[in-house]
C-alpha cells in the first residue's frame, strides 16, 4: 500500500495521471499479482546486460511520461533472441519516439529509456480491468481477449470489493466461458490463479481508492496448475487538480 | 441508519397530525386535492390547513402560519411556490415538526436558481432535524394510515388497498408513474402498503426507504423505478441492499438503458463499461431483482409478496389443456427453470390413479373432463415425491366438469406443502373472477402462460438469492 502511494505523489508530481509500466508492476507486484521478470535500462548497454542476465527473448517498451499508449509511438519491440536484436530495438525505440513527438508537437522525455520485460509464452488471453462509475464506484472488470472482446463485447462486471464465489460467478458469466473450462482437446485453464488475480486487483483498488481506470491486458492464462500472468498493466489515476 | 433515523422517516406513513401548508379553497387546485384526501374518515388523525386567506378549507381550521396551531403537527405538506417555501421552513422548525413532504415543483429541476432555492431548504431541515421527502414529487400513500398527499383526485387516480396476504410497498422517483401505478394497482387489486414518490431526492432517498421498508412489518416486497442515482449514491444503495435483499424481495426497474455518451476514457475497460453494465452487476451482486418494465415487476412482486422462495428449480406443471401447459412449460424453459420428467415410479403412481387417456409428463395434461379430484390427486403425489420445487396450475374454467373446488385443493396444498404455486387460468369474465378467488385465498393467478412463467422465474430466483448455495439448481445453462 506504502508502495503505490510513493508512486502515486510521484506521478503527481511530473504532472502525470498515469503510472509508468515498472511502478504499475511494481504496484501489482506488492499485491503479490504474477508478473513476467521485468527491468528498467536508460542505456543501450545496460538494456544489453539487464537481458542478458534475466534470459533471452525479451520485450522492450518505451517508458516516458508523454506516452501512455506506447504501440501508437512505435514504442513496444517483441520476442528479441539476443544481443542485437536488444541493440537494434532500442534505438529504433528512440527514433521512432523522437520521430512520434515531431508528429504530435511534443518534447518527448527519453531519460527514462526502456522497460525489459521476458518475452512470456503465450497464454489464454483475458483482460481483467478496473473502472469507477459516478453511481456505483469502482467495478471490476473480465473477459476473454482478441475477438471476444473487441467484438462481441463479451465480459462481465463486479463492483468492488467482491468474494471469491463472485469471481467464479462473474468468469462463469462469460459466453466464452467453455474456453476456459477447456474445449474442443484444450485442458482446463488455471481458473484458481486467475480468480486470485482478480481478487488481488480487488483489493488493490479498495486500498488505492485513486486509482480511477486499470487495465491487465492481457493477461495469460496457464493450463491448469500452471498460474497466469499479468503482461501488460496500465493504471490511470485521479486528477486531483480536476477536483 | 440508526433507529432515531427510521423513526423520522415513520412519521411519514404514521403522522397522527397533518398540516398542510398551501391548503385552498379555490376548486381543482392542490392545495385543496390534498386537503380532500384527508378529510375523508379512514384518516383518523388531525387535520390542519395553513394559509393566512382563510380561517377554514373545505371545514378544516385554517391558519395563518404554522405556529399558530397550538397542537403539535407530526407532518407537514407542502404546496406553496417554490419562492416562498424558505420561510415556512422557518415556520416548520420554529414549531418544530420533523416531517415535510414539500408537493410544490420549481427547484433544482428548474436550473440554478431553483437549486439555490432547494439548498436554502435543505439547510434549515438540517439544522432543526426535519426529513424533507420532495420536493417536486407527490408525496406519499400509505393504505393502512390513509396518508394520502397524492394531488390527484380519486375518481380520476384510483387508490390501491392493502391485502391480509401481503403487501407490497413501491417508490419511485417520478410522481406521475407513482399516480399511474396507484391508479393501475387499484384497478388490478394488488395489495400495497405504500407508495412513495421521491421526487428531487433533497434529503430522503432511495436508500433511506430500503432501510425503513426492510425492517417495515405491512411490506413484504419492495419495489423501485429510479432513472439513476446521484453521484455515489449508487452504492450507498447497493450496501443497503445487500443486508435487505436476504430477509425481502427487492425489485427495480431502472431506465436508461440506453447507451449513453461515455466520458472520454483512456482504459480499454473504460470504453467496454457502458453505466447500465454496471448498474446490472451491482444490482445482481446485491441480490436486487432487475425487471424490465413495470409489467413484469408487479407480475413477480405478486408472486414473490404471496408465496414463499423456492428452494429450488425443478418445476412441475399440472394443465387441463394441453396447449396452455406446452405455451408455459416453453417460456419456463426459455427462463432458465427445469421442467424435469416425473420419475418412473411416479408415472407410476399417477397412472394408477388417473383415467388411462391423461397425458402424463411434464406438462402432466390430465384432460378436458378434469374435475378438481383430477388435480388433487397430481399435486398430491407430486408433493410428496420430492421431485418438484415449483408447481404451475393450469385452470381452464371453461370446461363444464372443472369444479369451483380446484381453488381450494390448489391453496389446501400450497398451505400444506410450504412450496410455491403459480396459477394461469386464460379465459374472460368467468375465469377473471375464479382468478380473483384464487388470489384471496392466497395463489397469484396470472391470465397467460408466459406472465405465469415469469413468476416461477422470480420465485425461483429470490430463492437463490435468499439460500444462495442451499438451493438447490439442477438446470446447467447451455451457453
Amino acid at each position: 500500500m506504502k508502495e503505490a502511494k510513493k508512486i502515486f505523489k510521484a506521478a503527481r508530481e511530473e504532472g502525470r495521471t498515469f503510472v509508468l509500466e515498472h511502478e504499475a508492476k511494481d504496484i501489482m507486484k506488492a499485491y503479490g499479482i504474477p508478473i513476467p521478470a521485468y527491468a528498467t535500462a536508460t542505456t543501450v548497454e545496460e538494456a544489453i546486460e539487464k537481458s542478458k542476465s534475466m534470459g533471452f527473448p525479451v520485450v522492450l517498451k518505451i517508458l516516458s511520461k508523454d506516452i501512455l499508449h506506447k504501440s501508437d509511438a512505435g514504442g513496444v519491440k517483441i520476442n528479441l533472441k539476443n544481443e542485437d536484436d536488444v541493440r537494434k530495438a532500442f534505438d529504433e525505440i528512440m527514433k521512432n519516439a523522437k520521430k512520434y513527438g515531431k508528429e504530435k508537437g511534443l518534447e518527448i522525455d527519453l531519460s527514462r529509456g526502456v522497460f525489459i520485460s521476458d518475452f512470456v509464452d503465450m497464454g489464454t488471453e483475458i483482460i481483467v480491468g478496473v473502472t469507477k462509475d459516478p453511481q456505483f464506484g469502482h467495478a471490476l472488470m473480465a473477459g476473454l481477449g482478441g475477438i471476444f472482446v473487441e467484438v462481441l463485447k463479451d465480459v462481465s462486471f463486479r463492483l468492488i470489493p467482491f468474494s471469491e464465489t463472485d469471481a467464479r460467478e462473474m468468469l462463469s458469466e462469460l459466453k466464452a466461458y467453455k474456453i476456459l473450462e477447456g474445449v474442443r482437446g484444450e485442458g482446463p485453464r488455471d481458473i484458481d490463479a486467475l480468480v486470485e488475480v482478480m481478487l488481488a486487483v480487488s483489493k488493490m483498488v479498495e486500498e488505492n481508492p485513486e486509482i480511477i481506470e486499470l487495465d491487465c491486458n492481457p493477461t495469460f492464462v496457464y493450463e491448469k496448475g500452471k498460474g497466469a500472468l499479468v503482461v501488460d498493466a496500465r493504471i490511470l489515476i485521479e486528477n486531483l487538480n480536476e477536483t | 441508519m440508526s433507529t432515531v433515523q427510521t423513526d423520522s422517516i415513520n412519521l411519514f406513513f404514521n403522522a397522527k397530525s397533518v398540516a398542510i401548508y398551501g391548503a385552498s379553497a379555490s376548486q381543482n387546485s392542490v392545495g385543496q386535492a390534498i386537503v380532500q384526501n384527508f378529510i375523508k374518515p379512514q384518516y383518523t388523525g388531525k387535520v390542519y390547513g395553513v394559509n393566512p386567506k382563510y380561517t377554514q378549507v373545505l371545514g378544516i381550521p385554517c391558519f395563518p402560519t404554522l405556529q399558530d396551531i397550538e397542537a403539535p403537527i407530526d407532518l407537514v405538506v407542502v404546496a406553496v411556490p417554490a419562492r416562498i417555501t424558505p420561510r415556512v421552513f422557518e415556520d416548520i422548525a420554529a414549531k418544530g415538526s420533523k416531517a415535510v413532504i414539500v408537493i410544490s415543483g420549481g427547484f433544482s429541476e428548474t436550473g440554478p436558481k431553483g437549486a439555490e432555492i432547494e439548498d436554502e431548504i435543505v439547510a434549515i431541515a438540517r439544522k432543526s432535524g426535519i426529513r424533507i421527502i420532495g420536493p417536486n414529487c407527490v408525496g406519499v400513500v400509505d393504505t393502512h394510515s390513509h396518508i394520502d398527499t397524492f394531488f390527484l383526485p380519486e375518481y380520476r387516480c384510483g387508490r390501491p388497498k392493502p391485502s391480509n396476504v401481503a403487501n407490497i410497498s413501491l417508490v419511485s422517483q417520478s410522481g406521475a408513474f407513482a399516480a399511474a401505478i396507484s391508479d393501475w394497482t387499484a384497478e388490478l387489486g394488488l395489495g400495497i402498503s405504500k407508495l412513495i414518490s421521491l421526487g428531487n431526492k433533497s434529503d430522503i432517498d432511495d436508500d433511506d426507504l430500503l432501510c425503513y421498508l426492510g425492517d417495515d412489518s405491512t411490506t413484504q416486497v419492495i419495489c423501485y423505478y429510479t432513472e439513476g442515482y446521484d453521484e455515489d449514491k449508487g452504492r450507498t444503495f447497493f450496501d443497503t441492499a445487500k443486508t435487505v435483499t436476504p430477509r425481502k424481495p427487492v425489485l427495480v426497474v431502472k431506465s436508461g438503458r440506453g447507451k449513453r455518451a461515455k466520458a472520454a476514457s483512456m482504459s480499454h475497460t473504460g470504453s467496454l463499461a457502458g453505466s447500465d453494465n454496471i448498474t446490472d452487476a451491482a444490482y445482481k451482486q446485491a441480490g436486487i431483482i432487475r425487471a424490465n418494465n413495470f409489467e413484469h415487476m408487479f407480475d413477480m412482486a405478486k408472486a414473490l409478496a404471496m408465496q414463499p422462495a423456492a428452494k429450488g428449480d425443478r418445476v412441475l406443471m399440472v394443465t387441463n389443456g394441453g396447449g396452455l401447459g406446452v405455451m408455459t412449460t416453453d417460456a419456463l424453459e426459455a427462463l432458465g427453470l427445469n421442467i424435469p420428467s416425473p420419475s418412473a415410479e411416479l408415472v407410476k403412481k399417477f397412472n394408477e390413479k388417473l383415467p388411462a387417456y391423461c397425458a402424463v409428463g411434464n406438462p402432466i395434461d390430465v384432460v378436458g373432463d378434469a374435475n378438481s379430484g383430477r388435480y388433487n390427486v397430481v399435486l398430491e403425489e407430486a408433493i410428496a415425491s420430492g421431485e418438484y420445487d415449483i408447481f404451475v396450475v393450469g385452470m381452464l374454467l371453461q370446461t363444464p366438469s372443472l369444479d369451483m373446488d380446484v381453488t381450494n385443493v390448489i391453496s389446501n396444498h400450497q398451505r400444506s406443502s410450504g412450496l410455491p404455486f403459480v396459477v394461469v387460468s386464460m379465459g374472460g369474465g368467468f375465469t377473471t373472477k375464479a382468478g380473483e378467488i384464487m388470489a384471496l385465498m392466497g395463489v397469484p393467478t396470472y391470465p397467460t402462460g408466459e406472465k405465469a412463467a415469469l413468476a416461477v422465474k422470480a420465485l425461483a430466483q429470490y430463492g437463490e438469492i435468499r439460500y444462495g448455495a442451499k438451493f438447490s439448481k439442477t438446470m446447467v445453462s447451455d451457453k
